[in-house]
């Protein structure tokens, strides 16, 4: 692929390759360490596992007793139902105030004739 | 391809493979052996598979630049981990012994071809040193024709100016 006008750069990455080559390791033994590499790797992302489920088990336990001594009010909480609108009467304080005389509590929907 | 196959292939590519990886990490000899020896694992393990639409050669070249590109993104993580001064990580330097043993004309080589952007230097030495052409080149270094061709020119007239210049 090289032009003929590369031949100088060609050359020097040729005395490359020769010096690299030369000093390769062999393939036998990078494979060997390869191979060795594979037999560590499994108990090393086992103890990785291990620490990384200690670590997650620690923060739970944290939170959790933080939380315990937080009180919860219940008489503060209150379920709404989602359908909670469909039990709202029109004027619907009338049925939980007391009528005073003089005083008018109703309020008229002039939307409806 | 069977495992004997592979590992016969793996056998014949070796010195190319490891001057590929050397060129991939800088220089830095005690990386390029880190990152062929899990690109080994991983064609013979399966989980770099030959899908044939390359040579044997130039896919081999394309899992050992992927393998270290995944060894510098760990490397780069590890170094913000508490424990990282207990592992020395690699720094992407051309190691002091690689450096040593070099005459003079490659060092020079060496040199300049470390100042080039990544992908040109990577063009460069796949096409120079390791005689692949520039659209196998392309293949390997994981970028279109086009592109592959642009670092090509401009990685070789920079690198022919910077060694034109005298040595400091």
């Amino acid at each position: 692929m090289t032009e003929r006008n590369d031949h100088d750069l060609g050359e020097q990455f040729r005395a490359l390759r020769r010096e690299d080559t030369t000093a390769a390791p062999a393939f036998r033994a990078t494979l060997a360490a390869a191979r060795a590499r594979r037999a560590a790797t499994p108990r090393r992302r086992a103890l990785g596992l291990a620490a990384a489920a200690l670590v997650l088990a620690g923060v739970a336990v944290a939170l959790l007793l933080a939380r315990r001594g937080v009180p919860i009010d219940l008489a503060t909480v209150r379920l709404k139902t989602p359908t909670d609108f469909l039990l709202a009467l029109p004027n619907e304080e009338l049925l939980r105030t007391v009528p005073e005389l003089g005083r008018v509590t109703i309020t008229l929907d002039r939307r409806t004739p | 391809m069977s495992p004997e196959a592979l590992e016969q292939e793996l056998d014949q590519l070796h010195p190319a493979a490891f001057g590929w990886a050397l060129a991939c990490c800088s220089g830095d000899r005690a990386a390029a052996e880190d990152a062929l020896q899990a690109s080994y694992l991983k064609v013979l393990d399966g989980r770099a598979r030959f899908d044939g639409r390359a040579s044997v050669r130039t896919w081999i070249f394309s899992v050992v630049r992927y393998t270290v590109a995944e060894l510098r993104r760990r490397a780069a993580v590890r170094r913000w981990l508490p424990l990282a001064a207990l592992g020395a990580t690699s720094d992407g330097r051309p190691d002091a012994v690689t450096e040593l043993v070099r005459a003079d004309g490659t060092r020079r080589l060496t040199e300049a071809l470390a100042t080039l952007p990544r992908r040109q230097r990577e063009v460069l030495h796949l096409v120079f040193y390791q005689d692949l052409t520039i659209a196998e080149a392309a293949l390997v270094a994981g970028v279109s024709l086009g592109t592959a061709r642009t670092h090509y020119e401009r990685g070789k007239a920079a690198l022919r100016k910077l060694l034109k210049e005298e040595p400091e």
